[in-house]
């Protein structure tokens, strides 16, 4: 799943016809002007100031401002470009009308097993997670489109009426169309309200996660994809993203700062497993990452030079199933070359690592891992005979 | 007994190399369990018409390649099952093909990032043809002592150290490709083994889950116990559980989840695989899972280490009350053949070599010639002259003689388009022959009359200086036994005209001081033969033969210091030629002398 920013995501509704707010993500103030000088929505209508970033709770943080005229705009522009959250820097922000409303309501689009359920209550904004009974589902089977009839009738399930139910079902289907066409896999707009002046319904916030393994046929999806827990992705997860992006098979790298036990597993499923037992061991994790589908070895040597780089580690765990097609002794191949690079850069001053692993080629990978004993590595080194997460006992002992 | 795929099972395999590859793993799982290779068909349009050839045992079985999934269920009608190992943007087309053929029943897709609307749109068509898709992301399925469909179980001493050659008890299912593998291990060292294991891919939504699997195994009497492998994301293990939990079951269900460690982290992140993720409100978390799986009756050991011993003791508790019996190991199980390189390491044969080679070797980091590896010589300051005696020589040359050689390539690196070599260079050139050809055309005139006479003139020379031959001696043998001294005389050089290159080469070699016994000979002859006629001097090859014997070089190199050096100028012809975009040249009738009979009438034919 990949999380679409609010710009992008409004764009893509606006795409299939959702009506949604006027709206511009600027990098600075002086755009703003400028933007402001050439649109009249602009200068009319009151304002709402985002920051424009992968981050959780930005209202406590100060970093959205409401009901604003554009030089209030501009001052709150100023404001939060560049200012610095945990690890983001702020640099974009979103300003978009406020849209004057009585009404909020609530539509979502979401992806089940045999389908798509289509969600409608005639409450929005905080109101719908306390009266989640009040939210009707409408459930559209694999390949299929939902009938106007069907939806109008969930709108009047909803507790719509008249003519706006009507509306409501219009707004649906063409939540359901972006939703069925942009490979999305959430889709929430929460609230969608009742403008006064025409009483048309607006987008008002909205959430967008999209399959990112359909890429290939959305030429126009020319932004990219956000974190999806509340930080954007550090450095070195963004490298390690360029080169999975580039190889057979793949690597992942995500931070976990304050941790001393770094991951450098093998493999989707045990990865999760090691994970599991380092937390169930009382260990911290500095890190979650994963190698598999037999990845080249450079890839593999610039996933353990991060692992190794991680601050304040104790151990790494270098561990690992029986391989189905992984060349053990190539990939080990990499890890050993990434560590040599490391203690040459002076890193891995008393941490201890453990391996565990068996596939193709596994005894000569595991001669070349005992081997470097001998180079001073503080390294423990176990087969198939040693169960799975064994070696994180093993490490974690003590503890 | 088995689920899925069986002894009957027979397979096309859409896709390229990735397909190859795993048609090569399941050819050694078949001959491990002794059966005729079961894949029978690629489909991969790019090679349709053309097959691969997949060694099985020693030997080599030729797969034809398809274009369309109908063309190969038609010409072998016994397929019924297809692994897909096409590209993620192009898996539904195929995928959809594959299903609406009347002869598959059982479709397992390999591929990974599948979007997952496709992957819906496969599962659903799937379902209401009342086909089993499997997949995607799967690793495959194995059946112990039956079928292996795609990599599953890994290499060959795997299979055998998994006792995956004769059926177990227990039947496995995994979302993880890599675990399959290892829970197929455990089952074999804690129990009797598997019957089947199948990988059901970690996509969010994969065409086939646990309950489609359990079902099957419930009614499979070989099938005592089934393994599970889950992680968090979505539902399937709650369904298993409810599954399990709804009425008494002949199987008993083993299970481990994943994914305890979000608790304690970051709320979102994702983990290596597609459906690996908590859903938005916190549903489908490991916790949950597991606690349903336990509520249902099923065995769940806390962590992965533990299910090891956990099968054991079901194991044992089976063997008790008589379910199963001890299994009978196979006395001998087929080996799989060593490649030559395997038995050569393992000191097992011996191979007499084809060929001997005393120069160099290039099996190392980089080529060494005589030894030496070429970016010491390099960075040691050696040149090319140094690498000719190593490689022509074998010895590694002082710096004057290698100044000398030297000398002589760029004295006789060109002499102008005129001469043969360049001149059919330069002739094939217009004709516009690529590089090489052309070049050769130049090369194939070296000769007893262009260029070639320098390996004879160093063996005449070295062979009167080594048999002390006085000047008068030399020229009566030679006029006998030879012919005209090679390396004496020149088309258009004479005493009174005389060849500056062989001046320059002369002086240089006799300023250096050092004994040259040949080139002093071959001078004494000049002296002679110059005075019978006026061209009949000492040429540049005559020069180069005696100084290079002198040096030591043997004397079967000689020709090579001119081929060598020539050779720098045949390739700027080209070049030049080329350059210039010449066109097609053929000579003037005017430069022939027509010497054939006239113009006369042909006889009739007898």
């Amino acid at each position: 799943m990949a999380k679409v920013l609010e710009g992008p995501g409004m764009g893509l509704m606006k795409k299939w016809g959702i009506t949604v707010p006027h709206y511009v993500v600027v990098t600075s103030v002086d755009e703003l002007t400028k933007l402001g000088q050439a649109n009249e929505w602009l200068k009319k209508s009151k304002l709402v100031v985002k920051a424009h970033e992968a981050l959780g709770s930005r209202f406590k943080l100060g970093l959205v401002k409401v009901g604003l005229d554009l030089k209030e705009a501009e001052a709150a522009t100023k404001e939060m470009i560049g200012r610095q959250v945990g690890s983001i820097t702020v640099s974009q922000v979103i300003v978009s009308e406020m849209i004057p409303h009585k009404e909020e309501y609530y539509c979502a689009v979401k992806s089940t097993r045999e389908g798509t359920d289509l969600l409608v209550a005639n409450c929005g904004g905080i109101e719908v997670e306390s009266n989640w009974d009040r939210v009707k589902r409408l459930a559209v089977e694999v390949g299929q489109q939902p009938s106007v009839e069907a939806i109008e009738r969930l709108a009047k399930d909803a507790g719509f009426t008249g003519p706006l139910a009507k509306k409501m079902a219009e707004f649906a289907g063409k939540m359901f169309t972006c939703f069925d066409n942009e490979d999305a896999q959430y889709l929430e707009v929460n609230p969608v309200v009742l403008r006064e002046h025409d009483r048309e319904l607006i987008a008002l916030d909205a959430v967008t996660l999209l399959d990112g393994d359909a890429k290939f046929r959305h030429p126009d999806w020319n932004f990219a994809f956000a974190a999806e827990f509340g930080r954007a992705y550090s450095k070195h997860e963004m490298e390690v993203m360029a080169v999975d992006s580039k190889i057979k098979g793949s690597v992942k790298f995500i931070e976990i700062p304050g941790g001393d036990t770094a991951m450098l597993p093998a493999g989707g499923g045990a990865s999760v497993y090691y994970s599991d037992a380092v937390v169930a061991r009382g260990g911290k994790l500095a890190n979650y990452a994963e190698y598999s589908g037999d990845p080249p070895d450079w890839a593999v040597e610039v996933l353990t030079d991060k692992v190794c780089s991680l601050p304040g580690i104790k151990n790494i765990i270098v561990g690992g199933a029986i391989a189905n097609f992984t060349d053990v002794k190539k990939t080990f191949g990499g890890i050993i070359n990434g560590f040599r690079k490391a203690k040459s850069e002076g890193k891995l001053k008393d941490v201890k690592i453990w391996v565990r692993r068996g596939g193709p080629r596994e005894k000569e990978g595991l001669d070349a891992m005992r081997a470097l004993k001998d180079e001073g590595f503080d390294i423990n080194v176990f087969d198939r005979n040693t169960p799975l997460t064994d070696i994180v006992d093993k490490a974690l002992q003590g503890k | 007994m088995s689920i899925l795929a069986n002894k009957d099972t027979y397979v096309v395999i859409q896709g390229g190399v990735a397909g190859v590859n795993a048609a090569r793993r399941m050819a050694e799982f078949c001959y491990l369990i002794k059966r005729s290779l079961n894949v029978l068909a690629f489909v991969y349009p790019p090679d349709a018409g053309k097959t691969h050839e997949i060694p099985y045992g020693s030997g080599l079985v030729a797969v034809p390649i398809y274009k369309t999934v109908a063309e190969a269920t038609k010409n072998h009608p016994q397929i019924n099952t297809s692994l897909v190992y096409i590209g993620a943007d192009r898996a539904l087309k195929g995928g959809m093909e594959v299903l609406d053929d009347p002869h598959i029943k059982v479709v397992s897709m390999i591929t990974e990032g599948v979007p997952e609307k496709d992957a819906k749109i496969l599962a659903h068509h799937a379902s209401k043809l009342g086909k089993v898709f499997n997949g995607p992301s799967s690793i495959g399925i194995v059946s112990a002592g039956s079928c292996r469909l795609g990599v599953i179980g890994g290499a060959f001493d795997n299979l055998v150290l998994s006792k995956l050659y004769r059926e177990g008890s227990f039947g496995v299912i995994t979302k993880s490709g890599g675990l399959s593998n290892e829970i197929i291990w455990i089952c074999s060292q804690f129990a009797d083994g598997i019957t089947t294991a199948i990988g059901i891919g970690g996509d969010a939504y994969p065409g086939t889950d646990y309950v489609s699997y359990l079902d099957m195994f419930e009614h499979d009497p070989q099938t005592k116990a089934v393994v599970i492998v889950g992680e968090m994301g979505g539902d399937l293990e709650e369904r298993a559980a409810e599954w399990y939990g709804a009425k008494k079951r002949r199987v008993k269900l083993m299970a481990v989840v994943s994914g305890f460690c979000q608790e304690s982290l970051p709320k979102g992140m994702k983990f290596g695989h597609a459906g690996a993720k908590e859903g938005l409100k916190g549903e489908g978390s490991a916790r949950a899972k597991s606690d349903a799986l336990k509520k249902s009756g099923a065995i769940v050991p806390t962590t992965f280490g533990a299910l090891g011993p956990a099968i054991k003791e079901a194991y044992q508790e089976m063997l008790k009350s008589g379910q199963v019996k001890e299994p009978v190991e196979p006395v001998v199980l087929p080996k799989l053949p060593k490649t030559i390189e395997e038995a050569m390491k393992a000191d097992e044969v011996m191979v007499a070599p084809l060929i001997r080679t005393t120069i160099s070797d290039d099996r190392g980091e980089e080529p060494c010639y005589d030894g030496y590896p070429a970016s010491e010589l390099i960075n040691k300051g050696y040149e090319i002259p140094h690498v000719i005696g190593l490689l022509w020589d074998k010895r590694l040359i002082s710096k004057q003689e290698a100044e000398i050689i030297k000398r002589i390539m760029m004295l006789s690196a060109d002499h102008g388009p005129c001469v043969s070599g360049a001149y059919a260079t330069i002739l094939a050139a217009c004709a516009g022959i690529g590089l090489s050809q052309s070049v050769a055309a130049g090369m194939i005139i070296i000769g007893p009359r262009f260029g070639g006479a320098v390996t004879d003139a160093g063996r005449w020379f070295k062979y009167a200086v080594d048999n002390k031959m006085s000047v008068d001696e030399f020229l009566v043998y030679m006029k006998k036994n030879v012919g005209p001294v090679p390396g004496i005389g020149h088309r258009v050089k004479s005493l009174r005209n005389p060849d500056k290159r062989v001046k320059e080469l002369v002086g240089y070699v006799k300023s250096l001081n050092s004994k040259t016994p040949c080139l002093d000979f071959a001078l004494q002859v000049e002296q002679v033969t110059a005075v019978k006629k006026d061209n009949l001097i000492l040429n540049v090859d005559g020069t180069m033969a005696a100084v290079l014997v002198d040096i030591g070089f043997p004397v079967d190199s000689l020709n090579g210091f001119f081929i060598l050096s020539r050779t720098i100028g045949l390739i700027g012809h080209w070049v030049d030629q080329k350059r210039q975009d010449s066109r097609l040249i053929r000579l003037f009738d005017y430069l022939v002398n027509y010497a054939a009979p006239k113009r006369r009438e042909v006889p009739p034919l007898k």
